[in-house]
């Protein structure tokens, strides 16, 4: 907790640009000034670089600015606490536009241009899939912060790796036990027809079905859908829950399309936050919500419980306790997923300090580094909560919360085990070749 | 993506015909003032001010040419995010969005700020005879191919904000128009062939102020009328109008169902480089078809057995009204870009108080952090939704008026104006829908 007082400096974009210059302007603050003297102590080496392949522009920009606010916070703070194995940490951020090919190419600049010693942050599930190719021709570990099943399903590569967030299917399947015991076995699902909600619609079936339960109805919406009305009756009168993963521009649309429909008579309604991720949930229009339950990877809204660490990590990034930005209460941030970012490069910190990393020579054992990792306990490089890392598949399983939406707050009303998030193996990444 | 959640929550519909049924009580009410009363109004003042030296725009092109090169330095050796490096920032949120639109506002301020006039007075002198000369006939058309290689460029290249590639492309047109102006003549060059000399002296005839060429103000668009161009620089005209009106279009879920593309995973640009350009150019040329083909039907309707009607000659028609949709696709231009710049301008500012990129925050604004809560609430979101559609329907009315001023003109009494006017009047109207309608559709990328 010795960096407290840099997670009270207000981090902009600045700090990114002079991670050095900011950190000798923390040296005021007498506790960092040892980190500070050891970090000197290693000046003759070069910087670490890590490279930041984020969602600037195009469909991914929204994710993208949180996530490079949070980047840019943790990025701080490791180098307030004296950086990797004494060595500066400097970010060097480039633009993927959402784009797959795009992606492809910053990696080659990461590798070749700046001499990255590894590459972090990626969110959309294309870009990833589009990249993580190239990452494992060019050597270069590649952390994803995607939720997506890609890294654990098998279909990547070694050098690519999952460590600070859990991905969709463990997300998904954890759900299950808390419907069926609380809100009802006879579900109904609403999802867009196309892989991500057929994601939510396989995983999610095979789940309830495991714990006694059964899908009523699979009401697969066309992507290009705007109104919904007439897709609601086709929902079984005797749906005891809904479960909607609607995204896109019309989300809202259809929360209160489905709210004028059943009247507030209806079954229990449950989402993903992902419909809803820096939207702010007490908006005129969507008093529909009320009451309704929502996946959230981490809570929103600050819970009575808030653990210390949690706390430090929402003024690290500045998010008040409604999961704004502290300086415009109506900026909701990404609170769902963004903390991936900041366990990522905490992960990143670790695996290269175990790996006594010193240059790109040293990647492979970086990622024999971080395989070798199991238990994650909650911690201010974990906020979000203790992580169990399966270095066979790369990918983290950790706790996951349903909240409950009161007076426009979500609040949260059970967190799984990580046990409930767990499925068996489908690839083991230790068995390829660097 | 969220402002679009809550835009879909508003009753466009009705704003929408609103802002039509303004536009069709515009056309109504220009249609019964006497015509007098219309060349009053677009008669302008003169500002009796004397034009200021022509060593002043040598010295304010000169120095902006020094700041395009620092600019340049700065694309090439700055941060790589594009949002933090100033040169991206300059050029699309200073100078495209913002500079495109005052110069709607306040007439033509690129004659003192192109960077090269200044530096080719100062080589080359005033009155150099050029080595070659640029054909007269060539018109602007010249300028039209490379503007709509540019339009290609923001609305179809994968990375048109990547700093570095941004400053090579840069600096290869500052160095291509500046050996063209070597070659043919600055002032030949500059007229003809330096797309955005062209296309902002256009937008400028918009402004109540003209495009400068003589000191007065007026009704914005008196300057519309005044000299009808040539047919090239009315193709100009409706060419800024139809990429605007594209850079709109391609975003929407209607656009993206024609291409097969799932709005809701879009694959990113790379994946329709083929689809944009080619919808750029169809939109483009199709825009101008109709528009000549209304132009047409009004000639043949105001003029029923004029075979004496020299004026009334189709591409005089042509030249005359094609400047009437320049208000509209400056409009287009504030209201589509209206979003980008009130986030992208809080990175702009930042980044100018730290041009350098050291750190430095010579404006205090580094401090600020960049928030889109205004996106966020239904109330916000409303305004900001009726500010772009205001924009959008005062272009058309401007550019309803100004035509029914050239009509005037042109067919000498009110009643063949306002006949003239009916195919004109008609395809304002849908156009306007349409520019409402891209405001209100839902999009995908």
């Amino acid at each position: 907790m010795k960096s407290d007082k840099a997670f009270g400096s207000k981090l902009t974009r600045r700090s990114a640009l002079t991670t050095m210059v900011s950190a000798a302007g923390l040296a005021g603050a007498s506790t960092v000034m040892p980190n500070i003297a050891r970090m000197a102590h290693a000046q003759g080496s070069a910087p670490i670089k890590l490279g930041f392949q984020v969602h600037r522009t195009g469909i991914g920009s929204a994710y993208g600015r949180w996530y490079e606010r949070v980047a840019v916070a943790a990025i701080d703070r490791i180098n307030s606490m004296g950086g990797i194995n004494g060595r500066e940490v400097e970010m060097i951020a480039e633009d993927d536009g959402t784009d797959p090919r795009r992606g492809a190419e910053v990696l080659e600049r990461f590798a070749n241009l700046h001499n990255c010693d590894a590459v972090f942050g990626p969110l959309f599930s294309h870009v990833v899939i589009g990249s993580a190719p190239r990452a494992g021709e060019l050597r270069m570990p590649y952390f994803v912060v995607s939720e997506g099943h890609h890294v654990a399903s098998g279909i990547l590569n070694r050098y690519t790796l999952q460590p600070g967030i859990t991905d969709v299917k463990s997300q998904v399947i954890s759900m299950a036990p808390f419907i069926h015991d609380n809100l009802g076995q006879k579900i109904t699902m609403i999802f867009p027809d196309f892989a991500f909600g057929h994601d939510h619609r396989d995983f999610f079936t095979a789940a309830i079905e495991a714990q006694g339960g059964e899908v009523l109805e699979w009401i697969a919406i066309p992507p290009t859908e705007t109104s919904f009305t007439r897709y609601f009756p086709n929902i079984p009168r005797d749906t005891d829950v809904v479960y909607h993963v609607m995204v896109g521009p019309a989300v809202l649309t259809f929360v209160r399309e489905m709210g004028e429909f059943f009247g507030g008579q209806g079954p229990q309604l449950f989402g993903f936050i992902d419909s809803l991720e820096a939207v702010d949930t007490a908006s005129p229009g969507l008093e529909f919500l009320e009451g309704s339950y929502f996946w959230e990877g981490m809570p929103r809204f600050a819970q009575p419980d808030q653990t210390p660490e949690e706390t430090a990590y929402r003024t690290a990034v500045g998010v008040d306790d409604n999961g704004a930005s502290v300086d415009d209460p109506r900026d909701v941030s990404t609170y769902a997923h963004m903390f991936g970012v900041w366990e990522t490069l905490a992960i990143i910190k670790q695996g290269m300090e175990a790996a006594g990393y010193q240059g790109p020579d040293d990647r492979p054992s970086l990622i024999e580094a971080v395989e070798a990792i199991t238990e994650i306990p909650l911690s201010d490089d974990h906020p979000q909560g203790a992580k169990l890392f399966n270095g066979r598949t790369h990918q983290v399983f950790g706790h996951q919360n349903i909240s409950q939406v009161v007076d426009g707050r979500m609040n949260r009303v059970h967190q799984t085990s990580i046990e409930d998030t767990l499925y068996e193996d489908e690839v083991d990444y230790t068995e390829q070749s660097f | 993506m969220s402002e679009q959640a809550f835009v879909l929550l508003l009753p466009t519909d009705y704003y929408i015909l609103g802002g039509v049924l303004s536009v069709i009580a515009s056309i109504v009410l220009i249609s019964l003032t006497p015509k007098r009363f219309v060349e009053r109004m677009f008669a302008p003042k003169d500002l009796g001010i004397t034009a200021p030296p022509e060593w002043l725009k040598t010295v304010t092109s000169t120095l902006s040419f020094l700041c395009l090169m620092a600019l340049i330095v700065m694309g090439a050796i700055g941060p790589r995010d594009p949002l933090t490096n100033i040169l991206p920032l300059m050029i699309w949120t200073g100078w495209w969005i913002v500079l495109f639109s005052v110069i709607g506002v306040v007439g033509n301020l690129w004659l003192y700020l192109n960077p090269w006039t200044g530096p080719y007075r100062l080589i080359f002198g005033a009155d150099r005879p050029p080595p070659a000369k640029l054909p007269s006939w060539l018109g602007a058309w010249p300028g039209l191919v490379i503007f709509l290689a540019f339009a290609a460029f923001y609305i179809v290249d994968p990375a048109p904000e990547d700093p570095d590639r941004l400053a090579v492309l840069v600096a290869s047109y500052w160095f291509f128009t500046f050996a063209c102006m070597a070659i043919f003549g600055g002032p030949a060059w500059i007229a003809q062939g330096e797309a955005f000399s062209v296309l902002f002296g256009l937008i400028a005839r918009a402004s109540p102020f003209g495009d400068w060429s003589r000191a007065a103000v007026g009704f914005p668009g008196w300057g519309l009328w005044s000299r009808p161009p040539a047919v090239g620089l009315g193709v100009f005209a409706l060419a800024i109008l139809g990429v605007g009106s594209f850079d709109g279009l391609k975003e929407t879920f209607w656009w993206m169902a024609q291409i097969d593309v799932n709005p809701l995973e879009f694959p990113g640009r790379t994946a329709v480089i083929g689809s944009s350009i080619i919808g750029l150019l169809l939109a483009t040329v199709a825009l101008v078809a109709v528009f000549a083909v209304v132009i047409w039907m009004g000639g043949v309707i105001a003029n029923p057995d004029r075979p004496d009607a020299a004026r009334s000659r189709f591409l005089f028609l042509f030249r005359t009204f094609a400047p009437t949709v320049l208000p509209i696709a400056l409009g287009y231009h504030i209201s589509h870009f209206f979003i980008t710049f009130l986030i992208n301008g809080q990175y702009l500012l930042a980044a100018i108080g730290d041009a350098l990129a050291t750190g430095a925050n010579f404006l205090g604004l580094g401090d600020t952090r960049i928030t889109t809560g205004f996106l966020n609430t239904t109330d916000s979101v409303r305004s900001i939704w009726l500010t772009q559609a205001g924009f959008v329907v005062a272009g058309h009315i401007l550019a309803v008026l100004a035509a029914h001023h050239a009509a005037l003109e042109v067919f000498g009494t009110r009643r063949r104006a306002v006949l003239s006017q009916i195919p004109l009047g008609i395809f304002m109207v849908a156009y306007t829908f349409f520019g409402l309608w891209l405001l209100a559709a839902p999009r995908g990328a």
